[in-house]
């Protein structure tokens, strides 16, 4: 079978014939591998089964996972009775987590470009401070953000949020964009700027490609956290008509009356997780390359 | 960083090409380039940062009047034995944390470096708890540990590890190693993949020569797998210490900080005094020495990066 | 923060006169509790008033920040319906609009719930109404009762009675508990557990509020009241744990014999378990008497706000027969003694119970409540989370260390 995920094994250097392990051998790994597959797919296959379970049953615990007394939605009904219904907060995830996720891959790509290739004043001091951003915690900023988006009429705005959180991505961003730019041969900039690409026309149609799996990956993982963020979404959105998924499943968890309806948790988690997971599946040669070419440097 | 680093890779190509652009002549286009991001992170970062500080030179109400109280919070702050306490837990789960996840990680990535046959497979589902959101990780484990509708209570009790249903959040053994074991099934995946590409980088002939060499694969692993992955394995360092130091959605979501304020983390106790108990001057002033801490913490780990470059 | 109010206030003042002046309106927030409620009032007030209401529903573990930041940035709603005990401390932040005059102009003001205005008035103005109502009671499991022997009619009257009719129906079987509580739930412990200690004489702070008295005798004994019944395992197991969300949850499995609640209770049991028969009685003292914690929502009014006479409207309709008696419906008291009995006509009987709990209860007074109590990582929670899980040596020095810990955030507050 060939590898789908990293295509990265037919082009490993210096690839001599393997020792072949004994057939035995073999066997126990392939065991070990699907024993330890089962063990982290298990939570993420139980919840998703669960959610199809009746009311009554999802009270119980989820032995075995799959609904015994048949299949139901009414999980999924029940979440969608929250506030203005499931449809409309998964749009308002959908724009922000898209939005964050287009800004940041133009950012990062711009300043990754900028200082992977140029030589300017205060570079070194720049991108400390772009990855200085990681250390705080988002948390306690959090009051100062609000007044500032206020001050930019961006408050309660689903733009203001995307600008938040573009920030927040910007450091691993912006470092993997370096590695990606710095792991293109010069060579190839060079001939092109000969045959007169130059400036953004280079960046766009010369590296651009080339760095393909690195925007793969930075817009992934934009598009992952802005779709999971709960504290930013509810403290700057004051409308509820613009609230967004992780909102309406938190208020779910909070149960109503002293009463969780675990169901409908279930149920809010899946509808959080089943796009983050099949985005993923279909772009995981691209992500999984990005983020192994960032990291070696 | 220098341009050494890049011996490490395959092929010298862009090594040379570094030293190249090295001569190249200042290019103030690069300012251009950049400039969205610094925008971004100076409005959206520096300023609040700058803010959080002058605010932490205040007694700061959510609502009402700040008033100026200069160092006072930072002498509370000398005292308050809570944000200690929450700190030492912070270290205490950043160091299982990181030694699990890095453990993990790295058999995983040992694991799964070699092609044979599935191994995409089995890389994939390492890898998919990752991508889902920590949010979702927390809520999906509160139900799991839950005591009556949950998983992990009923299937002990009725494979007969315990007599009575145990509450596993009650005790904070269990509830703490409940939950870490969450976040290193969550994110093992990504430093797998990070560690991986390390892996992956090592020439085999340098395994090969080593074997003739007759070294056993313990020796091999000690002394040709782990100085050549020195990098990677440095990144997931930093990355694991500051996501473990900076923990607060699980402990938050499936724990609440219990029992009795046993599972707190430095986040939480800032979260805490700045949203619940409104004093944000005071959570600002605890912000500024976490994050000092942090960055001590950083500058300290990338010295073991530049430790490498210096030893070459 | 100045401009920005009056950046606000400009905002504020275009969005007005873009809507037509014959028809008004103004937002109203509501926490998620009074989501069963809130949302018929404002539906029924704007199908029959020319002005309207703009209503939200805010998750209630966060309305209190999303308020307050949403202030700071000047766009706070300009009414709130808030839970009652954080009206004292929004008032002294100086947030909340003096509606003394607005209060005292109504002619059924003397019938309003004395306990919501008690808390709703701080330096003797008044920042806070009654809008919705919610009493500490007790309820009890008829089917149990019956089949452990006892009278299903009758419920308990002392603690003793508690813990003598838990223990027969533990006896039930291995899934039936006699009592339940949340054992990790701030909240939930002081709308039920503070009521035993007041029907016993004493009580957690002063009668000025500026004493803690966590280490007083009445706290004491209904601590090892708790503790003793958890020991004797008439207690799930993981009360220890419940913040809460198993509050209400744990008695509609059926299997609990006696439970604190609140009057919400009747409402969601009978629209939700039709066929689970309870009664509903008061909270007691450890020989008998009776108190109740006072809950619900104090309607208040963001300072600086033009809508007042919008917000009277809202306010008269809310407590008009027709207003009440769809709070009443809807799973809120009536908050107007003199039409409470007609407000609940029809409706299920047990709920004259909890309205008798009700003006005879009260709310405790404190500008930290929600340091102190409602914290998950307060004093109050933490150390009964300890205590009822513990063995009796420890209650004396944990309730000790709370006292002086809630010392200290009074203290501090000042």
């Amino acid at each position: 079978m060939s590898d789908i995920v990293t295509g990265r094994d037919a082009v490993r250097p210096h690839q001599p014939v393997r020792h072949r392990p004994p057939k035995r051998i073999r066997l126990a790994q392939q065991a070990a591998s699907i024993l330890v597959a089962a063990l982290f797919l298990f939570p993420l296959v139980w919840t998703v089964l669960v959610t199809f379970k009746s009311k009554a049953e999802s009270a119980q615990p989820p032995l075995p996972p799959w609904p015994v007394n048949g299949w139901s939605l009414e999980n999924y009904h029940s979440l969608d009775q929250f506030g203005a219904g499931l449809m409309h907060y998964a749009e308002n995830s959908l724009v922000i987590a898209f939005g964050t996720a287009a800004l940041t891959v133009v950012v990062s790509t711009l300043a990754g470009y900028g200082f992977s290739r140029f030589r300017f004043p205060m570079k070194g001091a720049f991108f400390i401070l772009i990855l200085a951003t990681m250390m705080v915690p988002f948390q306690s900023i959090l009051t100062p953000l609000f007044l500032i988006l206020t001050r930019l009429h961006l408050n309660n705005s689903l733009v203001g949020l995307i600008l938040i959180y573009v920030t927040l991505q910007l450091p691993f961003s912006v470092f993997m964009m370096r590695n990606a730019f710095d792991a293109v041969p010069r060579e190839i900039a060079e001939a092109a700027r000969i045959d007169g690409a130059r400036g953004l026309k280079l960046l766009v149609f010369v590296l651009g490609p080339l760095v393909m799996p690195g925007v793969a990956s930075v817009g992934l993982i934009a598009f992952l956290n802005a779709w999971n963020e709960f504290l930013g979404a509810l403290v700057f959105l004051s409308d509820q008509d613009k609230y967004t998924l992780p909102i309406l499943v938190n208020a779910v968890r909070q149960g109503h009356f002293g009463a969780i309806d675990w169901g409908a948790v279930q149920a809010g988690v899946a509808v959080m997780m089943l796009p983050c997971l099949a985005l993923f599946l279909i772009l995981q040669r691209y992500y999984i390359r990005g983020l192994t070419a960032g990291a070696v440097k | 960083m220098s341009g050494t680093e890049i011996d490490d890779r395959p092929g010298g190509a862009p090594s040379s090409a570094r030293r190249v652009r090295r001569r190249r002549r200042i290019d103030y286009a690069g300012l251009f380039y950049i400039a969205p991001a610094v925008i971004l992170v100076v409005v959206f970062f520096v300023i609040p940062l700058g803010m959080m500080v002058w605010m932490s030179f205040h007694n700061w109400p959510l609502m009402g009047r700040p008033r100026w109280i200069g160092l006072g919070n930072y002498a509370t702050l000398w005292h308050d034995q809570l944000f200690w306490n929450a700190l030492g837990f912070t270290i205490y789960y950043t160091v299982c944390a990181t030694i699990g996840l890095l453990a993990v990680g790295l058999a995983l990535a040992l694991f799964v470096e070699k092609p044979r046959p599935g191994v995409s497979l089995y890389r994939t589902a390492y890898f998919l708890p990752v991508v889902v959101g920590f949010a979702s990780a927390s809520l999906l484990w509160l139900w799991l540990s839950n005591v009556d509708s949950g998983l992990f209570s009923p299937l002990a009790q009725r494979l007969g590890l315990t007599e009575v249903l145990y509450n596993v959040n009650a005790q904070f053994d269990s509830a703490f190693w409940s939950v870490t074991l969450m976040v290193i099934w969550k994110m093992s995946g990504f430093y797998m993949v990070i560690l991986m590409s390390g892996l992956q980088a090592i020439p085999a002939d340098f395994h090969e020569a080593a074997r003739i060499d007759g070294a056993n694969s313990r020796q091999r692993f000690l002394f040709i797998t782990l100085p050549l992955i020195r990098r990677p394995l440095v990144l997931a360092l930093i990355l694991a210490v500051t996501g473990s130091m900076l923990a607060f959605d699980q402990f938050y979501i499936v724990l609440a900080g219990g029992p009795q304020n046993e599972t707190l983390t430095a986040v939480y106790w800032i979260f805490n005094q700045s949203f619940v108990s409104f004093r944000l001057g005071y959570g600002s002033a605890l912000s500024v020495v976490l994050l000092a801490i942090l960055l001590v913490l950083s500058l300290v780990q990338l010295r073991l990066l530049h430790g490498q470059e210096d030893g070459r | 923060m100045k401009r920005l109010t009056i950046f606000a206030g400009l905002a504020a003042a275009a969005l007005a006169s873009a809507v037509p002046a014959h028809a008004d309106s103004f937002t109203l927030w509501v926490r998620s509790d009074g989501s069963t409620f809130m949302p018929k009032v404002v539906e029924a007030f704007n199908a029959s008033h020319q002005n309207k209401a703009e209503l939200q529903i805010v998750p209630v573990n966060e309305l209190v920040q999303k308020y307050a930041v949403a202030a700071a940035g000047g766009t706070a709603p300009d009414a709130l319906s808030l839970d009652l005990i954080y009206t004292p401390s929004f008032a002294a932040a100086g947030q909340l609009e003096d509606i003394t005059d607005l209060a005292k102009s109504l002619p059924y003001f003397k019938a309003l719930s004395p306990a919501h205005l008690s808390v709703g008035t701080y330096e003797g103005k008044i920042y806070g109404v009654p809008f919705s109502a919610d009493a500490s009671v007790l309820i009890w499991n008829k089917d149990l009762f019956k089949q452990a022997g006892l009278d299903p009619e009758k419920g308990p009257t002392t603690w003793a009675e508690i813990r003598s009719d838990a223990e027969k129906i533990r006896k039930l079987g291995p899934d039936i508990y006699g009592y339940y509580f949340s054992g990790n739930c701030g909240g939930c412990n002081i709308f039920t557990f503070t009521p035993l200690i007041w029907a016993t004489g004493g009580d957690i702070f002063s009668a000025d509020s500026k004493k803690a008295q966590m280490n007083s005798p009445a706290v004491h004994e209904a601590v090892a009241f708790y503790q003793g019944m958890v020991k004797d395992g008439l207690v799930p197991a993981g009360s220890k744990t419940d913040t809460g969300v198993n509050f209400f949850a744990a008695f509609a499995t059926g299997k609990i014999g006696i439970t604190p609640s609140g009057s919400f209770a009747i409402g969601a049991l009978n629209s939700q378990y039709p066929n689970l028969h309870y009664g509903v009685t008061f909270l007691p003292g450890k020989t008998g008497g009776m108190s109740s914690f006072a809950g619900g929502d104090n309607f208040v009014v963001s300072k600086g706000t033009k809508k007042l006479a919008l917000i009277k409207e809202f306010l008269e309709f809310a407590y008009s027969l027709p207003g009440q008696t769809l709070l009443a419906k809807n799973g809120s008291l009536p908050i107007r003694s003199d039409i409470a009995k007609d407000a609940l006509a029809g409706l299920d009987a047990r709920y004259l119970v909890a309205a008798d709990a009700m003006a005879k209860g009260k709310t405790p007074y404190s500008v930290v409540f929600n340091d102190l109590i409602n914290s998950a990582n307060g004093p109050w929670n933490t150390t009964l989370n300890k205590v009822f899980f513990a063995d009796e040596a420890a209650i004396d020095p944990a309730l000790k260390e709370c006292d002086a810990m809630m010392q200290s955030i009074i203290d501090a507050a000042k």
